[in-house]
């Protein structure tokens, strides 16, 4: 099984590739040592979208589905953490089965609507516009609940002003459970990715990541090697979706509130920019690159909303038209190749210079 | 009696107008490149906004609206040469450039221009038929709607440059070898469907509050009338915008606004998993 | 000798156009049955049937004592079917060897696949290409690198369309060997197949299409002798 940690789908393999990865784990689990607890809830903050940005990865770059519905899914799960927690009186009991309920919810929308599109035989564009048609029509739903009447049990849908009151994820525990805050949110969040990127990356180069490849690249091959496609479409779809599910209910814990805004336009741009920048057919690329996007949105974010949207917005262009393959996976290319001739030649010749 | 079914109908063709007026553009560059314009919005915006700019200059209405019209063309046509045509055998890219170009223009509006933009009041007053009051300038739209699909059969039925488009629709290699010029024939193709989407906007520019993001109003409907149309406007848009507009307005009527809208999309899930090429497809293998 | 895939009064018709009229056809256990006729007569159709890219106007469709008729291509191939189509269809940004792999991954216990693939790329004559891009092959690597993975499914029946298209002829004697190699080693072989000195090297069995029907059937010795089928070729008219 470990074996499938380093494979055709995934770039990085060998001591030196793990090396880095260790210390950039280390280094991370180090880093509230010596943070201000403030930068290390925002760090947290960050983790939450990488979620959504592997399952885009998983499905747009491993197997070719275009899908802009990633805050559909993550709405829905948020919203539906909400909803049974707060139902539920919050506690342990209430955000645990919360956590449960929005994955569940967001797994068997995905199923769903997934069923319907890729039966529908709906592909390339069509499904990149019909799943972000979905989404946008969940955002203009969810903005028109203003009023009182649009609750469900104690919970209240609130319109734009979004919906509050549940609790963070809480574990069981001595004094009516752990919350999951701050510096704690920050190493489970830490230890879910770790996860969560390993197991991703296992399945990426076991055999149902080689009919996804296989799939991408030409699915009427895929077919006649006997593979039933839409099958493992549907399943792909459904394994993305649920993590950005996942990042709903963590972003939902993490501030205790969601509004139809994280679903809607722009919000919805993010995930594809995300994972299209960072190089979409490699998970490592997307992991770093995602990250590194969100701290430099944010950094601006601070002087101008507007603008940050806009170099999003240019940056995405610009990947398409000159970097199609992704910023973040053309340089770990360039890396790789560059420690491959270093192998080779183990010493430059110098001598032969002169 | 009259009136309560004139009711009906009016309900009706305000919402097929819009259908009709805000996915014929889309429709058109979908058809002919197979490209799906996500910056669809972003050009019906630029219609209102021109309209709305110009009427404020002094222009009277219509030519007001010829103006956001033209502006939104010749947009469209330098679009095509400096952003979607390096992408021409990769759809799924020019579909991501046009979302980023989306992002910039709404993003970028709202920085230079700001939140809010004077907007224009709906001329030509109402009309009475029986009980009830209507606008007649919805009736306009209704109009122009129907002109627009005149528009498109005389275009590609009766034109030169129509005989050239589908020739490149149906084989654009072999249109090529026989002297069609593609690149031009893109170029236009995506100026006359950026065109429409800004004489949209410029249509609906005296019905609306003016904001930056307004073009995202407009995809949705745009979208799901394309989905279910398939490639062509004539055969696919127009069926596709009456089954809507009635399934819209039945569920409006009965049930309101939210249910209509959620309703429409689920209707157009079932219906894409009947009808896999659409009402194109669909109407094609009836006749073929 | 056991029939292996029977075709029943098969038609297909596009439109008004009826481009496979009632074909009936057997294919039994062990025999390199070719498929050939002019141009248009409907032989890349039929195939399209038969691997389940189009569904019959009428018709039935038995494999390995199944009604396969309606049944979905992935899995008339997992019953035991294999098809190299007419155009070399690969995974053209994947590594060759990784082509394989995802050809077999499936039929072949995991301890044995890099053997397996090994064994296989050796002797399609791609033992050096192995990391390359499948799309970089020549357009004839391409093909027998198709046929590698038409074989790899371990079917018991393998469709070969037109397999030596665009082949120089010494390429054709070899996919000709490597076709006779297969089919020694207990393969069913049915191909369609322009070249007749190919028909003729390897064939055990002719069915000649022409218009959507059968034309004639029989052994390559018949076919060739047969001077209706050297009309339909050359054009003559038929004498009434």
């Amino acid at each position: 099984m470990l074996k499938l940690l380093e494979g055709p789908q995934t770039m990085g393999r060998g001591p030196a590739f793990w090396g880095a990865a260790g210390v950039v784990l280390l280094a991370a689990l180090a880093y509230p040592m010596f943070a201000d607890p403030y930068d290390v809830g925002n760090f947290g903050y960050f983790f939450v979208w990488i979620f959504m940005a592997l399952g885009l990865c998983m499905m747009w770059g491993l197997c070719g589905m275009l899908s802009f519905g990633q805050t559909f899914f993550f709405g829905l799960a948020g919203y539906g953490y909400g909803v049974i927690a707060i139902d539920l009186g919050n506690g342990p009991l209430g955000t645990m089965a919360g956590l449960v309920g929005g994955l569940v919810l967001a797994a068997v929308a995905a199923a769903v609507l997934g069923y319907f599109m890729i039966y529908g035989r709906i592909n390339g564009v069509f499904f990149g516009i019909v799943t972000l048609s979905v989404t946008l029509a969940l955002a203009y739903f969810l903005g028109q609940t203003a009023g009182p009447e649009w609750a469900i049990g104690k919970a209240r849908l609130n319109g734009f002003n979004g919906m509050q009151g549940m609790d963070p994820l809480t574990f069981p525990g001595p004094d009516g459970g752990i919350v999951l805050e701050e510096t704690l949110f920050y190493y489970v969040l830490i230890l879910g990715l770790a996860v969560a990127y390993l197991l991703l990356r296992m399945l990426a180069n076991s055999r149902f990541g080689n009919v996804l490849v296989a799939i991408r690249e030409d699915a009427e091959r895929a077919e006649l090697l006997g593979y039933d496609v839409r099958r493992y479409q549907l399943a792909v779809f459904v394994l993305g979706s649920t993590l950005a599910g996942l990042s709903g209910v963590l972003y939902t814990s993490w501030g205790q509130f969601i509004t139809p805004s994280s679903i809607g336009l722009p919000a919805a741009s993010m995930p594809i920019i995300w994972v299209a920048f960072s190089g979409r057919t490699d998970l490592t690329a997307t992991l770093v690159g995602t990250f590194l996007l969100l701290l430099g949105f944010q950094s601006l974010t601070i002087y101008s909303q507007e603008t940050a949207l806009v170099l999003m917005g240019a940056l995405l262009m610009a990947t398409v038209l000159f970097v199609p393959r992704g910023f973040v996976l053309g340089i770990g290319d360039l890396l790789a190749r560059l420690a491959m001739r270093r192998r080779r030649e183990p010493r430059p010749a110098a001598a032969a210079e002169v | 009696m009259l009136g309560n079914l004139f009711a009906g109908f009016y309900q009706f063709a305000d919402v097929f107008a819009f259908l009709v007026l805000s996915a014929a553009g889309l429709a058109i560059i979908f058809g002919m490149m197979g490209v799906i314009n996500m910056a669809h919005g972003e050009f019906v915006m630029c219609g209102v906004y021109v309209t709305a700019a110009s009427y404020h200059a002094g222009l009277p209405l219509p030519l007001a609206q010829a103006c956001g019209t033209a502006v939104a063309f010749l947009i469209g046509m330098v679009l095509e040469a400096v952003v979607i045509r390096p992408l021409y055998t990769r759809p799924l890219d020019s579909l991501l450039v046009t979302w980023g170009l989306s992002l910039v223009v709404t993003q970028g509006t709202l920085v230079l221009v700001g939140s809010t933009f004077p907007g224009i009041g709906t001329p030509l007053g109402g009309f009475r038929v029986g009980d009830y009051t209507f606008s007649a300038y919805r009736m306009v739209l209704f109009a122009a709607a129907i002109g627009v699909l005149g528009f498109v059969w005389f275009l590609f039925l009766r034109t030169r440059f129509g005989i050239q488009a589908r020739a490149v629709m149906q084989n654009p290699g072999m249109a090529q070898a026989l002297g069609v010029r593609r690149n031009r024939v893109y170029a236009l193709s995506f100026g006359v469907g950026a065109g429409l989407a800004g004489f949209c906007g410029a249509l609906y520019a005296p019905t609306m509050s003016l904001i930056p993001t307004m073009g995202s109003s407009f995809i949705v409907e745009s979208f799901v009338t394309v989905v279910v149309g398939g490639s062509s406007v004539l055969l696919g848009t127009a069926p596709a915008a009456v089954a809507l507009a009635v399934i819209r307005t039945g569920l409006n009527a009965w049930y309101g606004q939210i249910i209509g809208q959620i309703g429409l999309l689920v209707a157009v899930i079932l219906i894409i998993r009947v009808l896999p090429d659409g009402f194109t497809g669909w109407l094609t293998r009836r006749t073929a | 000798m056991t029939t292996l895939l029977e075709l029943q009064g098969v038609s297909r018709r596009f439109g008004g156009f009826l481009a496979v009229r009632e074909v009936d056809l057997a294919v039994e256990a062990g025999e390199i049955h070719c498929l050939i006729g002019p141009n248009g007569a409907g032989k890349s159709t039929l195939f399209k049937l038969v691997v389940g890219r189009y569904e019959p106007s009428a018709g039935r469709i038995h494999f390995r004592g199944h009604d396969v008729t309606r049944d979905a291509p992935h899995s008339r191939v997992q019953r035991g079917m294999s098809i190299k189509m007419q155009a070399p269809s690969v995974f053209r940004a994947l590594p060759v060897r990784q082509n394989l792999h995802i050809a077999m991954q499936h039929h072949v216990p995991p301890a044995e696949l890099a053997r397996e693939e090994e064994r296989l790329l050796e002797l399609l004559g791609l033992a050096s290409e192995g990391a390359r891009p499948a799309g970089e092959l020549s357009h004839g690597q391409q093909q027998w690198l198709e046929i590698g993975m038409a074989v790899a499914l371990k079917p018991t029946l393998l469709l070969l369309d037109e397999p030596t298209a665009g082949l120089s002829p010494e390429e054709t004697f070899r996919t000709g060997e490597l076709v006779q190699r297969l089919a020694a080693g207990g393969m069913t072989v049915l191909a369609v197949e322009h070249d007749m000195s190919f028909v003729k090297q390897i064939a055990t069995r002719v069915t000649v299409l022409h218009l959507g029907q059968v034309f004639a059937r029989g052994s390559v010795e018949e076919i060739v002798s047969d001077p209706r089928v050297a009309e339909i070729y050359l054009g003559v008219p038929h004498a009434a």
